[in-house]
This record gives structure tokens, sequence and C-alpha cells, in this order.
């Protein structure tokens, strides 16, 4: 296993691409703070003030939600690179020929992605750790992890979200096409999905439960929780459970996994 | 020790037969030429035997199955092209093979020095020339001190230099012992390094045997007279003489081995022909080739 970490290192350390996606995901993480800084004083009443967003245990929902998206973004693109450069180049098949087998080729990458993941959410923790620790007056341990598991959810969020690139990676081969069937399915495809399905079959909690929305209300916007509560002629909530949406996250996160590998471990190379 | 056994090997990409039930030994230490025109199943058989297609029917075993899974590890071998990283130097991209080899040796300066890299080792492959590229590729198949090395067309697309350069390469390695499989279409390439040959067209084995086997015994005469009418005919009613055919001004035939030359133009001074060219050849692996894959 070590072995494996260590030829992926030597691999990408040289890779001026990955090491800018990297910076970007690092750099871009915190400055979303600036954002929230910025924000008009005068948000709906619905929401929470504003200086909720900078301490316990609000901002571990901010960070959460604000790294909901730049590990969607950037570590997903990472993770798709990181494969998909490998079939370009070639040394995939060569990786093969030298003596790789295939198994030790999908658990490198796999192994990647938990990398990538337990890294995000080491930052995550420690930027929400000194952020809150700073702007909470009454500091204690207690308020300060009183965050219903946050930290587990953010990795799993991150694990699901750079599975799903992988798989893409696996299924389509070439990085234009994997990147952008990636952004497009969770921006695009799969909400518009749902939005018909609820229109046009039937409306009901259903549509939550679709792979990546599953991921994305891991770590929802923080207050978004209350629009729960609203009064709306749908009958049931905006958001899963985070209970019901790690269910669904692990299950679709196998599924994943599972044809990945099957369609990996036989295909010509 | 049988190295490499293939039994009824086949590989259909939807109607087409890219392989059709091959079967093949290679012994230990043998120099192996696969010849085939392009697009025979050279390069299908090749990557069948390295795990990176997988066959649509038949099996095949290396090293009579000594490493199990990791047969791998003790090949050397390119297939079509020198894959590398390109943002990364020589040192690196061996680096990697190694790592994956699990060699102890850091040491390239040897691989290095024998494919005639060591100055640019510091160089990005994609600064690389294409002969350079296929230099390095065969720098690559010999870390590790492999059982077995694979080149699949090593000298396709290089300049006169670099296949030299590389043909030599290639007669050092052979004579380290090793045993080698190289498939190529350019047939002085194998009749100079190789031991044994295997032909192959459509994905069927045409012929198979040792160079010497595959080559008949027949030598071919070419002469050239001023009279050349009277030296067809000669030519003709000789009995150790066949296939006359002309070759711009001179005469071409095929002769029984045990013709002697000298006799032959003896005889032909008694008979009133006088030759200003006589020239006796072995027939080559090229002539062979085509007589054998035109049928």
């Amino acid at each position: 296993m070590l072995r494996l970490i260590k030829l992926e290192w030597s691999k990408f350390k040289k890779n001026t691409t990955l090491t800018l996606l990297f910076i970007f995901f690092c750099v871009f993480f915190p400055a979303t703070l600036f954002f929230g800084s910025i924000l008009p004083t005068g948000l709906p009443n619905f929401l929470p003030s504003k200086d909720s967003f900078f301490s316990f245990p609000g901002i571990w929902e901010y960070l959460g939600y604000a790294g909901n998206w730049i590990v969607f973004f950037f570590l997903g693109v990472i993770v798709i690179y990181t494969f998909t450069i490998e079939v370009s180049n070639k040394t995939l098949r060569q990786s093969i020929i030298n003596g790789l087998t295939r198994q030790e080729v999908f658990i490198s990458k796999l192994i990647n992605v938990v990398l990538l993941s337990a890294f995000a959410t080491l930052y995550y923790t420690l930027l929400s750790f000194i952020i809150g620790l700073i702007n909470t007056e009454d500091f204690s341990l207690g308020i300060a992890f009183s965050n219903e598991m946050a930290i587990p959810r953010f990795f799993l969020m991150s694990f699901s979200y750079m599975t799903f690139a992988l798989f893409l990676a696996f299924v389509f081969r070439k990085a234009g096409i994997a990147v952008f069937f990636y952004i497009s399915y969770v921006i695009i495809i799969e909400p518009l999905i749902r939005m018909v399905a609820k229109e046009k079959i039937y409306s009901g909690a259903y549509i939550n439960y679709f792979p990546m929305n599953a991921t994305e209300d891991l770590m929802p916007l923080l207050g978004a929780k209350t629009t729960n509560s609203f009064p709306t002629n749908m009958d049931f909530a905006f958001l899963l459970t985070f209970k019901e949406a790690a269910i669904f996250t692990i299950i679709y996160t196998l599924i994943f996994l599972f044809i990945s590998y099957s369609l990996f471990i036989k295909k010509d190379i | 020790m049988s190295v490499l056994k293939i039994e009824n090997l086949s590989k259909n990409y939807g109607p087409i037969k890219a392989l059709d039930n091959l079967n093949l030994e290679v012994e230990k230490g043998q120099i192996l030429g696969l010849l085939g025109p392009n697009g025979s199943g050279k390069t299908t058989t090749l990557g069948i035997i390295l795990g990176i297609l997988s066959p649509s029917a038949g099996n095949f075993s290396w090293f009579d199955n000594k490493y199990g899974e990791k047969h791998r590890l003790h090949i050397g071998s390119i297939l079509e092209t020198p894959n590398f990283f390109p943002y990364l130097d020589a040192d690196d991209n061996l680096e990697i093979v190694r790592q994956i080899k699990g060699v102890d040796s850091k040491d390239f300066d040897e691989v290095l020095e024998l494919v005639k890299l060591k100055g640019r080792r510091k160089s990005k492959f994609r600064t690389y020339s294409l002969g350079m590229k296929q230099r390095l590729a065969i720098a690559a198949t010999l870390i590790g001190d492999p059982d077995v090395v694979i080149f699949d067309e090593p000298t396709n697309g290089l300049d006169p230099k670099g296949i030299s350069e590389v043909r030599s390469t290639l007669s050092e390695i052979a004579s380290r012992g090793k045993t080698v499989i190289m498939a190529s279409h350019i047939l002085n390439e194998v009749e100079k390094i190789c031991t044994h040959v295997v032909i192959i067209k459509k994905g069927k084995l045409l012929a198979k045997g040792n160079v010497g086997s595959i080559l008949s015994n027949d030598i071919t005469i070419e002469l050239l007279s001023d009279n050349k009418d009277v030296l067809f005919n000669f030519l003709k009613a000789h009995p150790k003489i066949k296939n006359i055919s002309q070759d711009g001004n001179k005469l071409e035939c095929n002769a029984d081995k045990d013709l002697n030359i000298g006799d032959l133009n003896a005889e032909a001074l008694n008979n009133g022909i006088k030759l200003t060219h006589l020239v006796a050849k072995k027939r080559s692996l090229e002539q062979e080739f085509l007589e054998i894959t035109s049928n």
C-alpha cells in the first residue's frame, strides 16, 4: 500500500497542473470567508445573523457549505486528471506492462481519493477551529465541537464527490469529456432530472434521494434547514436529514466504486 | 525451459479476427522475430501476453507459471510507442519503472550509458527526439535485469541514424543471453538479430522455425552478358537452374545450393558466353517472407 502511495507521489509531484489546482484549493477554501464577511448586513430574517457564520458552531456549517463547492470543483477535477493524464500518455498501459496488476492500479487511484478526502477534511477542521476560536467569545471545547458530526460528514461528502469523479474518469477516459460531464451533471443535469421528475412524474420526497443531491445535503447552506419548516405547497422536506444523506451517499459511493472496478478489471487498455 | 507458451489464442474485434487460433512456444535464450505485414496481429499478440488486452479465446502462460500473477515483473517491454510522463526527466521516469518492478538499485547509469542518453538524463521527456524517446524506452525495459525483453517495432519512425543506433543497442542486448521477442516488419532487422522467426498474417501463423530453416537453401544468382538471349537460353537449358527472371539489365535465377559458381562460369564460356557480371547470393528473408505471405 505504501509502495502504491509512493508510486503515485513520484508520478505527480512535479506536475504543474496538479500543483496549481491544489494551491487553488488551499487558497480558495479560506478565501470564501471573505465572501461571508462582505455580505450585506440586512439579511432576510430567516437566516442567522452574519456574525454566527464565523463563531462556533456556525463556522462548521459555513465552511462546510463553502467546502462543498470547493471540494466538488477542485479536488474532483484533480481526481479526474490523475487518471485521464495516465490514459492519454499511455503510462497506465505501460504501468501494467511493467508489472502492476489492474487491482493495484485501481487501488492506487482509490487511495488518491481517500488521501485527498482526508487532507480536505483536516484542512476544513483546522480552518473552522481557528476561525471559530478567534470569533467565539465564550469558548469551550463543548461549544467548539457541537457540530452535529460535521467532520465525518465533510469527509464523506469529499469522498463521494471524488468517487463520482473517479467513476466518470474510468468511464470516459478522456479529461475533457469527464470534467464536462462531472460539472454539468452536478450543477445542471441532476437538478434538471429532479425538476422534470417532480413536475411530470410524481412529486414526492424521492427527488431528494438522487446521488449528488444526497451528497450536497451532507453539508447544506447555513440556515437552509429552517426552510424545511416553511409552509409550501409540497408535502415533503427540501433537505434530507444528515442520517439519510449519509446512508444514501454511502450506498451510491459503493455502487460507483463497484461499477468502476468491474469496468476497469477486464477492459482492454 | 519454456519461457512463453501460447495455446489457441484468438482475439476478435466484432467480426474481425485479429488473431485466429495462434499456437506458439518460446524457449529460453531464443531471439524470436515476430514477422508480419501491418495489421497482421503482432501487436495484438503482444498486447494479450502483456495483460492489456483480454483474449476472446485461448490462453498463455509465462515461465511455466513460476511467478504466478507477477510474471510481468520479470519482463521488460515496449508496446507500439515509448510511454512516459512528458513533464518528467529520464531519471524520474526510470524511477517510476524501478518502483513498479520493485528493484532496489537506483543506479540508472548503466542502462542510460547503453542507450547513450546519459548526457540528457536531466532533460524532460517531452524535449526528446523520437529516437531518444525510443532509446529511453529500451533503457526502461532493462531495469531490474528481466529474463525476457519484448520490443514492438523498435525502429519504427526513426531516421537512418536512429535506426542504426537502436539496432546496435538491440544486438548488444541480444548478446547478453536474454530471451528476446521482437515484432517487426523490417526484415533485414530480424535477419540480422534473430535466431528464430515466426511469420503471421491476418492473425494466422504461417511459418515458424529458426532463421536458417525459414530461409530456403536455394541461392540466387545474378548474371549479365552482352548477348542476353543466348545467356537466357543457356540458363534455361541448365538442369540446376530455375525461376529465371529479368531484373533491369541483369538476369536473375535460383539455383541448387550445390551449384558451383566457378563451374557455371566455365560452362558459360564453353558455350561462347562471356559473362560481364556474376554474383551468387543467399536468398534473403525478405524474399522468403514475400513468398510465404503472398499465398
